[in-house]
């Protein structure tokens, strides 16, 4: 289990070759172009924060990694392979992403304990004990070990966040994404789960992470991505982008959200 | 009372007939349903328009129609004889799997979409994200028309009695030709078996459908 | 005056001979001429007052109450005019005696489940609708007669295995749903299956599904008659089913006349007529008529 493998020098690692690659993608709904000729690389190791207004696309970028969303033209590939249209080969694809939505998606049926143990028996084929016993220690490990009999609905939000990522994090993905993972969570609530994602990136986790939270790109981020109106505009790391950003409209953006 | 001092046996029987005929009819409705409904919410084109297309021509058919076609106009064709009872528990599967399917369907449609691709993205293929996601939950949301359509089919089986099955209206009506004095009493002890058995019915649902609350 | 309305008479009974012969295709041949009924003249003085038989002779209209769908006792076709078999012949010599002619008339179909609702609530005046004389009947309507008895039989495909009532033991029986004669066939070990009509029954045997049909010989020699290479009728009867004529208990007067009537047609060989134009032609000997059971005194 790598998740926990807390070398002090995860964070400063220099970042490996290329995991996920996006090359010239585009995708339209209907006559809007919400993505328009993406090229993205993200390194093994490496955290990259999406940014930028909604409406932009880093959402819809961020779910065409793991084929929640089609593409329509363009490539993507995870670990050199492209991602497979449908069927069993997606479904083993999606295994290797960790998904974390805005909104939990806890399954509401099912007990805290076992909406972690769900994928690793049915898609990995381990034995329920075992996966009982890494869900335990994962839920322990984002600090919701006590509720793990409990149902979803009776858990706070941020609770229930950090179930998601351990409900992620027990497939051993490759790469972690993070749709706006804090945007539906009271404000006091935000930081037990930036915490935990912290903690992750320090532990050498790929991550791809949708947000506002300034402070969690500048803490943990290699690079951020600034996209709006369905392109990229810039991207840099976090402290050179949020002091000196180049393009007119990251300068508008940034003063923004840093002024209300 | 002569009647029914003489025959509470062959009342009995009638009613077993008649709960065998909605239980089995029951099991194969819900099967046959559950899987349309996959069919229809599933991503194969094909299947989902023809499970569309069952729904359409089995929905809009009068059950008795349905009941003759499969007494009637099936025995015509070139295929192995079914036994009476096979033929109505058929008839009352093709008919009430349609409603099945529609109550399933209501079910899916009100679990959020970010069940299913929270399901999709840990790994889990189509059939486990409905078997062990969607489904599931869907079932909570469609017991109450699931219910009202398990009752409607107990009281359909009584379309059996003109089609060779001695069920409990069947029977109801050897007693009222025979009796012609007390056929207002022979009506009632009838209908109140019937009530008896829907009534036990929805007390099951009803529980159901506490236990499930209380999961949550 | 009396000479315009006998040829009116005359006229009505021109109407009926035609509309009898051309409606009895479905009862056997259309070759023998239907029965010639003679209609009293001046029959209400023949009635004591504040009888119903006054009052309708009165009226000169009467409503019947009979089968449609029993080729040779009680049958119309969708396109038929007036029922025929014999019960309709019985109501036709009932209503001749009363000075009523076939045009007035009224027939009212009747399901066994009715024929008690109907007397008692006076929606027909008489129900002659293969009506068995039963101890539960009278003791809510009165049953005169019978004028007709016939018992139960079994109708099978050619060559069946089943050739009376002790064979039918597991087989599947079809007769109408609550039918006295599936009860009496489920009595014998059989699988009885109900179903709405003899036709369908008919048509369930022809495909295979049941093994025999069974209810009243009578009926079902029309059957066997309309379809001699497939279907033929077996066995001895093993019931008694005395057929009556069922009347109001408000009016237990009807009784006597309703018996003294048809002892007539008997004695006058107008019942024979009657028979040989309905279920004779399936070509069974006429009968000698029934003893009838004498009325209640009232």
């Amino acid at each position: 289990m790598s998740l926990t493998a807390e070398s002090p020098q995860a964070a400063s690692r220099p970042p490996g070759d290329a995991l996920v690659v996006l090359d010239h993608v585009d995708k339209w709904f209907g006559d809007l172009h919400v993505l328009q000729d993406i090229n993205l690389s993200i390194r093994r190791g490496e955290v990259v924060v999406v940014i930028g207004p909604s409406g932009s696309g880093k959402s819809t970028l961020c779910r065409t990694v793991n084929r929640l969303e089609t593409i329509d033209s363009g490539t993507i590939s995870l670990d050199g392979r492209p991602l497979p249209a449908e069927g069993k080969e997606l479904a083993r694809l999606r295994a290797e992403v960790g998904m974390v939505f805005q909104s939990f998606n806890l399954f509401a049926h099912k007990s805290i304990l076992e909406n972690v143990t769900l994928g690793p028996v049915k898609v990995r084929g381990v034995p329920k004990a075992e996966a009982e016993e890494k869900a335990r220690r994962l839920l322990d490990r984002v600090g919701v070990g006590a509720q793990a009999s409990k149902y979803p609905a009776q858990l706070s939000g941020g609770q229930q966040q950090r179930v998601a990522i351990a409900r992620a994090l027990a497939m051993e993905p490759k790469v972690m994404l993070f749709d706006e993972p804090t945007s539906a969570l009271d404000p006091e609530m935000i930081k037990e789960v930036l915490d935990v994602m912290v903690d992750l990136a320090r532990g050498g986790m790929t991550m791809v992470v949708v947000t506002h939270e300034m402070g969690f790109a500048r803490t943990a981020a290699n690079r951020v991505v600034f996209m709006s109106d369905g392109q990229i505009v810039e991207e840099n790391e976090p402290e050179t982008f949020f002091t000196d950003p180049r393009s007119d409209r990251a300068k508008d953006f940034l003063g923004k959200i840093l002024k209300h | 009372m002569d009647w029914l001092a003489d025959g509470y046996g062959l009342v009995l029987r009638a009613f077993l007939l008649t709960i065998e005929l909605g239980v089995v009819a029951g099991v194969f409705s819900m099967l046959l349903g559950v899987l349309l409904a996959a069919a229809r919410v599933g991503p194969v084109a094909v299947l989902a328009k023809a499970a569309a297309t069952y729904v359409l021509v089995f929905r809009n058919t009068p059950l008795l129609m349905v009941f003759v076609f499969v007494f009637v106009a099936l025995p015509k064709v070139d295929i192995p004889q079914l036994s009476f009872f096979a033929k109505g528990v058929l008839a009352l599967t093709l008919y009430t799997s349609a409603f099945v399917c529609e109550a399933v369907r209501s079910g899916v449609n009100s679990v959020p979409l970010g069940q299913a691709e929270a399901a999709r993205a840990v790994g889990l293929t189509f059939g486990q994200t409905m078997q062990e996601v969607v489904l599931p939950q869907a079932m909570r949301a469609a017991l109450p028309p699931l219910a009202s359509v398990l009752i409607a089919l107990m009281k359909n089986t009584s379309v059996a009695a003109a089609f060779g099955l001695i069920e409990a209206t069947a029977r109801m009506r050897f007693f009222t030709n025979d009796n012609a004095d007390v056929r207002t009493v022979i009506f009632l002890v009838f209908a109140i078996g019937y009530v008896v058995i829907v009534e036990l019915m929805s007390a099951g649902a009803f529980t159901l459908e506490r236990r499930w609350r209380v999961a949550r | 005056m009396r000479f315009t309305r006998s040829r009116t008479l005359l006229a009505a009974a021109g109407l009926t001979l035609a509309g009898a012969l051309s409606a009895c295709g479905n009862a056997g041949g259309s070759d023998s001429e239907s029965t010639d009924v003679n209609v009293e003249e001046n029959a209400a003085d023949s009635f004591e007052d504040g009888t119903r038989m006054k009052e309708l002779a009165q009226d000169g209209k009467i409503t019947i109450g009979v089968k449609y769908d029993q080729p040779g006792i009680g049958f119309k076709g969708a396109a038929d005019d007036a029922p025929t078999g014999l019960d309709p012949e019985m109501g036709r010599i009932l209503a001749a005696s009363l000075g009523i002619d076939d045009q007035d008339i009224t027939w009212k179909e009747t399901i066994s489940d009715n024929r008690e609702p109907f007397l008692q609530k006076g929606e027909v005046d008489l129900v002659i609708a293969s009506y068995s004389i039963t101890d539960e009947r009278r003791q809510i309507v009165g049953q005169a007669g019978p004028y007709y008895v016939t018992g139960q039989q079994l109708l099978v495909k050619k060559g069946s295995d089943i050739k009376g009532p002790d064979d039918v033991k597991g087989k599947s029986v079809c007769s109408v749903t609550g039918s006295t004669s599936l009860e009496q066939i489920e009595a014998k070990g059989a699988k009885a299956r109900g179903f709405d009509t003899y036709s369908e029954c008919r048509d369930q045997l022809l495909d295979g599904s049941v093994d025999a049909a069974t209810t009243d010989g009578a009926i079902l020699l029309g059957y066997a008659a309309e379809d001699p290479d497939n279907l033929e009728v077996v066995g001895p009867t093993f019931s008694e089913e005395r057929y009556g004529i069922g009347y109001s208990k408000d009016s237990p007067e009807m009784c006597q006349w309703i018996v003294d009537t048809l002892k007539k047609a008997e004695d006058d060989g107008t019942w024979d007529k009657a028979f040989e134009a309905t279920l004779g032609k399936s070509g069974v000997d006429t009968p000698t008529p029934p003893e009838m059971d004498a009325c209640p005194s009232s």
